[in-house]
């Protein structure tokens, strides 16, 4: 990755620029039309109207953010709009009483924002490390407290609210805002930082064997849809002019779930239209305004019924047009590497309980080497991968890889020194193409911030295209290239878990860990398999350590052989000689016909 | 002295109508890993069936105790059948689809039944009287409630038969197998189906005990009564351990007495923000719960 850093702080300013130039051409425009049309008075109610879908549109693509395309669940985010309302309420309330520039009042929605975002770090940084539901109810208490903290400061005007709040904000802010908002969730979205937001919300465990934090993926999805929510409250507390705590309780924030869930989880047109709708419908049904809310959980429970990603699921409403379709790169070829010692498994034992997984193990792999784990069913040898990858802590004994003992280290640590694995039960990230899956592999390589990323940064660009020419030539290496913006669950058995290999091999790993790489494929397709092993250890300069029940495969490919039973090593040595050793006949064919036929072990004429 | 007693009762009674709560959640957690958000609704469903029912029968005009018993059999009853029909048409189709969706659903059909009681009910609070009219036990200072004795030995009663259900017959024996391993189970020749099905009866009957209960103490019903002691109730279960019948209890109790020492030594309006500030010290430092145990998810 060396070498990449191009072009002045100028020159990325310049470019940066460039690239909003069609958004700041757009502010003129907007203005205009509030010129003559949204200051008049004929246009007062529709303007109105207009002007609250732009905030509806910033919160909705905003939790998009998290809810979408993170996969977290996020109830809450009232409460990160009161904060950001609230602070830049007050701030307004108390600034200069002239502000011709609007500087203080950009100002304020900043502080707003900051201070959302901060609220986004608390709440999230605690809570969004647990699996599951939990997140869900955190942020719905966190929402209340923050009303119940509102209703019980005086600085914030108590049960009352606050008023009056200088009326700054118009349609040209808005909707600039709302724009913005758009855009940079897009070019986020579009991003390596996109797809390791969507990778969290594949599979959790994958993503962390793809080097991916997916912690501080979630933290930061949080806090950048906490900041932006808080604009929004910024914004509708000095539109409205009156700010109070009833406006931010639980049926808000659900009414917001309802607009994300409704347009698609994922999708930002999705948002943006079910922000526009579900905004104008109650304007529309005020003969059945109590039965406003009992309609939307009747059509959000039908919904998830029908159709459990919304209306739209994760595609955007131009994906229905027929003819989109994206350019293809050449694939390029890439010079392998070479490194120094690889992987120092030293004693390790795990205990589950009190049954012992894997006792007194120890490994050492060298670069390039080609070694097989092999045993019956249940003799641990995925636990030991998880052991090497970090997904289990060893109970006792040490394994380092590359010289760097992995104790308390997370598994997307331990794929950033080099190690890369394949799932027995293939965890692709079955909701995104092939593609994205080998792209997603490259993330752990790039260096570009996600600010940088929004900005459309110089190094976020050439990283992005050294991705996807690197991802192209893995995909066209594995045979792959024709499946290019396939989904991953559409692909045959066999082509997913040669996608496996390749998103593995995306990581640039030292060394490749296959687990039953060869388990449902036919004689044919195995006896590729064999030479595709050796392939990628020639061309890609990787270690493979391969667990297998196919003796062929693994008498055919591995330099060496590694025998578990019960957890236990009892063997390991060359394939001529674990074929011979009588103790690893017996695991796998039992004491009794290993004592019957003695002699014609002895000879070598039968193997496991 | 006597004003800290006071906040024991008080915290003791609330808690145990939180206990009751938490154990649908917990138990519905506990086999199907679902938060039933609408668990809360069912509650407050509870208490406005009874609110129906006393007003129909009379009782609400001259309260007697066999008036209270029909008028709580009544309300579990019907939230029985309620809990049956919630898993049945809301929950079972989704029961492979992501936990998202049904957390999604969940929270759907919670607004479904609060704004539905809404429309029907209306959102004003009425005034709620099945128990006869009693002065309750005083000692010095320190007033025992009428409603507060019978919540205790009531929700002590339930406690301790749902105890002897969950480990102590056939269905509580597939209850915990299924909360287990539910595919294991299903093997052995339990019904995944009937069992989850018992556990959101039992659950929501629980809950519409508590609905009584809670609806007698505080002397009202209101379409939106279930929003804050489900929520309250829910974070109990989680402080006891979610998924774990003795840990709900606990979690109740916990969760009640802080309440109200909180409110009484500091401000009545700090009141809701305690339950959550629980939540988010459990997750910190013991997201397991009081009682739980952690487990690994397997690779």
């Amino acid at each position: 990755m060396a070498g990449l850093f191009g072009g002045s702080a100028l020159t990325q300013a310049r470019r940066a620029l460039l690239s909003w130039l069609p958004f700041i051409a757009a502010i003129p425009v907007l203005w205009l039309v509030q010129y003559f049309f949204a200051d008049q008075r004929d246009w007062e109610y529709a303007f109105q109207n207009i002007n609250h879908i732009g905030i509806a549109i910033i919160l909705a693509v905003s939790l998009n953010l998290v809810n979408g395309l993170t996969g977290q669940f996020s109830i809450g985010h009232a409460g990160f709009m009161a904060i950001g309302g609230y602070v830049s309420a007050v701030l307004l309330m108390r600034g200069p009483s002239e502000d011709p520039y609007r500087l203080f009042f950009i100002a304020s929605i900043a502080a707003g924002a900051g201070a959302a975002a901060l609220a986004g770090w608390l709440v999230g940084k605690p809570s969004l490390r647990l699996r599951g539901d939990y997140l869900a109810i955190v942020t719905l208490g966190f929402g209340e407290i923050i009303r119940v903290v509102i209703e019980n400061t005086r600085l914030f005007g108590g049960a009352i609210g606050l008023s009056p709040i200088p009326r700054y904000a118009d349609f040209t802010w808005i909707w600039t805002a709302a724009i913005a908002t758009i855009l940079v969730t897009k070019r986020l979205r579009d991003s390596t930082h996109g797809r390791a937001f969507l990778s969290v919300r594949e599979d959790e465990v994958a993503a962390e064997a793809m080097g991916v934090d997916t912690t501080g993926y979630k933290v930061r999805a949080f806090v950048i849809s906490a900041g932006m929510a808080g604009v929004a409250g910024a914004l509708s507390g000095a539109f409205e002019g009156n700010l109070s705590p009833q406006s931010f309780t639980f049926v808000r924030s659900f009414e917001i779930v309802a607009m994300v869930v409704l347009g698609g989880m994922g999708s930002i047109t999705g948002s943006t239209i079910a922000a526009a709708v579900l905004t104008l419908l109650p304007e529309y049904l005020r003969a059945l305004a109590n039965l406003r809310m009992v309609i939307y959980s009747i059509a959000l429970v039908v919904l998830m019924l029908v159709r459990p990603r919304g209306l739209l699921g994760t595609r955007e409403v131009w994906d229905l047009l027929p003819w989109r379709r994206d350019k293809r790169v050449a694939p390029r070829a890439k010079a392998p590497e070479l490194s120094a010692a690889l992987i120092d498994v030293r004693r390790a034992t795990i205990r589950f309980g009190g049954l012992t997984a894997v006792s007194d193990f120890s490994l050492t792999v060298k670069p390039r080497e080609l070694v097989a784990l092999i045993g019956p069913n249940g003799a641990g040898k995925t636990t030991v991968f998880n052991l090497l990858t970090g997904v289990y802590p060893p109970s006792e004994g040490t394994i380092l890889v590359r010289g760097r003992d992995t104790r308390g280290l997370a598994p997307h640590d331990i794929a950033h020194l080099g190690l890369a694995r394949t799932f027995q039960n293939i965890r692709l990230f079955r909701e995104l193409t092939a593609f994205d899956n080998v792209r997603l592999g490259c993330h752990h390589l790039t260096r570009e911030s996600i600010a940088a990323s929004v900005r459309k940064g110089e190094l976020a660009e050439v990283e992005e295209k050294w991705i996807n020419q690197r991802s192209e030539e893995l995909l066209s290496v594995m045979g792959l290239l024709h499946r290019r913006d396939d989904l991953a669950k559409n692909l045959p058995y066999g082509e997913q878990r040669r996608l496996e290999i390749a998103r593995a091999l995306a990581t640039d790993p030292k060394a490749l860990l296959l687990d039953e790489p060869a388990a449902g494929t036919n004689q044919k397709e195995k006896s590729e398999l064999m030479q595709l092993i050796r392939d990628i250890r020639d061309r890609f300069g990787v270690a493979v350590v391969l667990i297998e029940h196919d003796m062929k495969l693994v008498m055919g490919v591995s330099e060496r052989i590694l025998v578990l039973d019960h957890g236990v090593t009892i063997a390991q040595g060359l394939p001529r000689e674990i074929q011979t050793n009588p103790r690893v006949i017996e695991a796998y064919l039992g004491e009794k016909y290993a004592r019957e036929h003695a002699g014609q072990i002895a000879a070598g004429q039968v193997q496991p | 002295m006597a004003e800290f007693f006071q906040h024991i009762i008080d915290g003791i009674s609330v808690g145990a109508i939180y206990a009751l709560i938490a154990l649908g959640y917990t138990m519905v957690y506990g086999v199907l890993k679902l938060i039933n958000f609408a668990h809360g609704d069912v509650f407050m469903v509870g208490a406005m069936i009874g609110w129906y029912v006393a007003r129909w029968t009379g009782e609400s005009r001259s309260p007697s105790i066999s008036g209270a018993l029909l008028v709580t059999l009544a309300s579990m009853l019907v939230c029985g059948c309620l809990g049956f029909v919630i898993e049945r048409l809301a929950y079972r189709p989704l029961r492979n689809s992501p936990r998202l969706n049904s957390l999604i659903t969940a929270i759907g059909v919670s607004f479904f039944l609060e704004y539905g009681g809404q429309y029907l009910f209306g959102p004003n609070p009425r005034v709620f009287t099945v128990l006869p009219r009693h002065p309750g036990l005083h000692a010095g200072p320190v007033s025992l409630g009428y409603v507060d004795v019978v919540t205790v030995i009531v929700s002590v009663a339930l406690m301790i038969g749902l105890q002897r259900i969950v480990f102590h017959t056939r269905i509580g024996t597939a209850m915990r197998a299924v909360s287990f391993n539910a595919t294991v189970a299903s093997l052995m020749g339990v019904n995944i189906d009937r069992v989850i099905s018992f556990t959101f009866v039992l659950g929501s009957v629980l809950a519409a005990v508590a609905g009584v209960l809670y609806a007698s103490k505080y002397p009202s019903v209101q379409p939106l009564m279930g929003l804050m002691p489900g929520l309250k109730a829910f974070v109990a279960a989680v402080l006891g351990g979610i998924g774990n019948v003795p840990g709900a209890m606990l979690g109740g109790l916990v969760l009640g007495l802080a309440e109200q020492i909180v409110s009484g030594y500091l401000s009545s309006s700090w009141r809701d923000a305690v339950a959550f500030g629980i939540l988010i010290l459990v997750l910190l430092v013991r997201p397991t719960g009081l009682l739980g145990r952690g487990e690994a998810e397997k690779v």
